[in-house]
């Protein structure tokens, strides 16, 4: 089988221009996308730069866009796509270092060591066997099932926008050490996931959750992370007191009053960050649009929502 | 200095730190891209109320089949049940049953189910717990850095020089001691279970420096890899939860599961070689408790295979996998130069004899790669202070730079290797005989009069895969001529040798150790008696 790649290129270094190569291999039946770019590196171009490690689809090494779709090279067939020219570029959201091989530094490595990614025992090996539910543990083996692919993370749509978001990959991460019964630092880590570029900072898209080739779904394990993080009592960041702000002022009306969500949401001892609201605020007064705070009426049924909402309260405790 | 990020180099990085040396680990890739992923099935460990270290002794004594060093044994099982404890408490979040206690299973010829396991990702999973930790102590890590050569000076190992891919800048690492856990050499066969990089390195650095490598000629086949496209290893795993080995009739191949690797890759060759395709049926665990307790095998039979393990019989034959031989070692690592230690797949101990048994390569890692750890770290302590050798550095650029030139070539890198790994294929694969290991000597030796004319092409230094791979080839090249001598040394069958010609167990001749060593450029063979307690 004889196909044809047009390839990313981009030599390292600030502001070098990328460009693309074009190649043509002859390939075995069930040849994958990195037999072709191992035998392009070895018998055509020699500079072509890309990443490979298991050859088996377990390592996550080798992610990078088959004309336009995400794909791990090893795993990927030619045989269907190779009518054509096949492109291979790099996955979206990731910094290249050169060619196909991206920078896993600042990607995802980085963002893992701002999360204390390790467990913190709370025994020692001389304790024993320890008696534990398999339900807890499996919860545990999902999120470690993750082989850093960083297909959440391309599929995010913060990072695009804010590159220092630590991202669903990284948080991924941190919540299998949250749920594990073995860990002793729950307070500091919800500490450190609560801080500006954490868990709060996911706009719950559910694109990494779609992403995820192995039904992780990191969107949910941050949600869980959230919900943690307010059963623990930390929720002094301001999206948490969006939060609460929602929640109560639906539980008292039985719908949103704007003007104090965005009030209480800045905290109303955070002057500065009151300060910042003044000039949206002079402009929807301008326009008549400003909803005034605390002047606000209950909606009809609000004293039934009440009740769901206590209801539920109750139950959750 | 730990040279290699997988299991055995981390667990050493983790102990030498603990034991108060200062520490670096450098790795050609990252720490959890390492082949230690490749492991699924389980991790052994003697914790059950009907196991004992002595009924696990017996059953690593009975599948090393004569060869293993009964005392290195011995210190093995009685560490192993504490080494996977610790691994239970940072972190690692092995299956449980009902009573919520240690699901354990029964894996090829163990005698016991002593197997924990993590789904079938148990590898994937260990290394990340390992990679925690080697986090938590904070010891700084050199990923995406080649090791090219060993710095010796009296005798002793007293660093290493590496090429860094991303900078491009070949340096100069000093160390009082350094630990090789770079893992196996089984990419010199083709197909191979095993990683891109599982190429020899660190054994091929021992072996140029002068030290024996041991045992050589034991090479673990695999029973259960995928006969398509890229022989995806199908963990034995699948046996212990009811999945079948079928011959085209249908029919199971009888007293399959619970025996050794060896006896199960000679079932299938034999069963393949009346002219009938042998096929692996995993129908009979149903789709439900595939997803539940197999879900990495029935996702990588879908996308690497395109078939449905629910539903399709599996084609299988046997794979190289796993080396059993390696720098030979003791149970703390010492090889026999001062300052070098080795664990892990690279070393050889005498434990696995003439072939591991399954669910032991992580035991192992974690066993002896604390204790090389520790060892190294106390050496450290109390060895003399060492300079790098002057000149040193610069000998190994100029060595480098006198590699790469623009000159055309017809040969490549690549065509030498597929040559090479078909050839371990054929010749010392899993039965060999006299004369086609004399031939593979032969053209191993042409292919590395080939191998030394060829220049590598790529001037950049930035993420130079091509040099990696050239340099990776070497390694294998001399890996294979030394494999191959070994194999024609040892005239019986004995666990992960088999020889058409000598098709049995000769007690006579064949309890030593095979050691090979590097005089004047060419191999050279010797034995060793195996130790008794």
């Amino acid at each position: 089988m004889q196909a044809t790649f047009s390839i990313y290129r981009k030599q390292p270094g600030q502001g070098s221009k990328p460009g693309r190569s074009t190649y043509t291999v002859e390939l075995a039946d069930d040849a994958t996308v990195m037999d072709a770019l191992l035998k392009i590196r070895d018998e055509q171009d020699p500079t072509l730069g890309f990443r490979g490690s298991c050859l088996h689809g377990y390592c996550g090494d080798c992610t990078v866009r088959v004309n336009g779709k995400s794909a791990f090279t090893c795993t990927a067939k030619v045989a269907p796509l190779a009518g054509k020219e096949i492109g291979v570029e790099p996955i979206r959201n990731m910094p290249v270092v050169k060619d196909l091989i991206s920078d896993w530094d600042a990607f995802l490595w980085d963002k893992i060591d701002m999360t204390k990614p390790w467990l913190e025992p709370n025994g020692s090996a001389a304790d024993g066997e320890l008696q534990i539910d398999d339900k807890v543990m499996a919860r545990v083996r999902q999120a470690m099932s993750c082989h850093y692919c960083g297909l959440c993370d391309e599929g995010c749509t913060v990072l695009p926008v804010d590159f220092k978001f630590v991202g669903p990959a990284a948080l991924t991460k941190a919540s299998r050490f949250l749920f594990d019964p073995r860990d002793q630092a729950t307070t500091e880590r919800l500490h450190i996931l609560e801080r500006p570029k954490g868990i709060w900072d996911c706009v719950h898209c559910f694109e990494a959750s779609e992403h995820c080739p192995r039904e992780i779904a990191p969107t949910e394990r941050i949600m869980e992370m959230r919900d943690e993080a307010f059963k623990h009592g930390i929720s002094n960041d301001q999206v948490a007191r969006h939060h609460h702000s929602f929640a109560a002022s639906v539980k008292r009306s039985g719908w949103l009053d704007e003007g104090r969500l965005a009030l209480e949401s800045e905290g109303l001892t955070n002057v500065k960050g009151l300060m910042k609201l003044l000039p949206t605020a002079a402009k929807a007064i301008a326009r008549g649009k400003a909803p005034i705070p605390y002047l606000h009426h209950k909606r009809p049924g609000a004293d039934k929502i009440a009740r769901i909402i206590d209801k539920a309260e109750a139950k959750e405790k | 200095m730990v040279v290699g990020g997988g299991a055995a180099g981390l667990r050493a990085a983790i102990a030498a730190k603990q034991a108060g040396a200062k520490v670096a680990l450098l790795s050609k890739v990252h720490p959890l891209r390492t082949n230690t992923g490749l492991a699924q099935g389980g991790i052994n460990a003697p914790l059950g109320a009907d196991d004992s270290p002595e009924a696990y002794a017996g059953d690593i004594l009975s599948a090393g089949d004569g060869l293993c060093d009964p005392s290195v044994v011995q210190t093995f099982t009685l560490q192993a049940a504490d080494a996977v404890m610790w691994l239970e408490r940072m972190g690692v979040p092995f299956n449980r049953g009902g009573d919520g206690r240690f699901d354990r299973r029964k894996f090829g010829s163990n005698s016991r189910a002593r197997s924990l396991y993590v789904d079938d990702r148990t590898g994937h999973v260990v290394m990340q717990v390992l990679y925690e930790q080697f986090q938590r102590e904070r010891i700084p890590l050199f990923a995406d850095w080649y090791v090219t050569a060993l710095a010796i000076d009296s005798a002793r190992c007293v660093g290493v020089t590496a090429l860094g891919l991303r900078t491009g800048a070949l340096d100069s690492f000093g160390a009082r001691a350094v630990v090789l856990a770079t893992g196996g050499f089984t990419r010199l066969y083709l197909p191979s279970t095993v990683s891109l990089g599982t190429t020899g390195d660190g054994q091929n650095l021992a072996y140029q420096a002068g030290l024996p490598l041991m045992d050589l000629e034991m090479v673990q086949f695999h029973p259960l890899a995928y006969a398509g496209g890229n022989s995806l290893m199908i963990s034995e795993a699948v046996l212990a939860e009811g999945g079948q080995v079928v011959t085209a009739g249908g029919q199971p191949i009888p007293n399959f599961a619970g025996s050794t690797r060896d006896k199960m890759c000679m079932a299938i060759q034999q069963a393949a070689g009346e002219g009938a395709p042998v096929s692996l049926d995993l129908t009979l665990i149903g789709s439900k408790n595939l997803k539940a307790r197999l879900p990495q095998t029935a996702e990588l039979l879908r996308t690497v295979a395109g078939l449905d393990p629910a539903k399709d019989l599996i084609p299988i034959r046997p794979v190289a996998h796993r080396p059993v031989g390696g720098i030979e070692a003791t149970t703390t690592g010492q090889t026999p130069m001062h300052g070098l230690y080795a664990c892990g797949e690279c070393a050889c101990t005498g434990l696995n004899g003439a072939g591991r048994l399954a669910g032991n390569v992580l035991t192992e890692a974690v066993v002896f790669g604390a204790r090389a750890g520790e060892a190294a770290a106390a050496y450290a302590k109390s060895a003399p202070a060492a300079s790098f050798p002057a000149g040193r550095l610069e000998e190994e650029k100029k060595r480098l730079e006198a590699l790469v030139s623009s000159e055309k070539s017809d040969d490549t890198a690549g065509r030498i290797h597929a040559e090479l790994g078909a050839l371990m294929d054929r010749s010392a694969g899993a039965i060999r005989e006299a004369a086609g290991l004399q031939a593979a000597r032969g053209q191993i030796h042409a292919l590395k009069e080939r191998y030394a004319r060829l220049r590598v092409r790529n001037e950049s230094a930035i993420y130079n895969y091509e040099l990696v791979a050239y340099l990776e080839l070497g390694a294998m090249l001399n890996l294979a001529e030394a494999l191959v001598v070994a194999a024609a040394a040892r005239k019986e069958s004995r666990g992960g040798h088999r020889r058409s010609d000598h098709p049995v167990r000769d007690d006579r001749t064949g309890i030593s150790h095979t050691m090979i060593t590097m005089v004047q450029g060419a191999p050279q063979a010797d034995t060793r008696p195996v130790v008794a307690l």
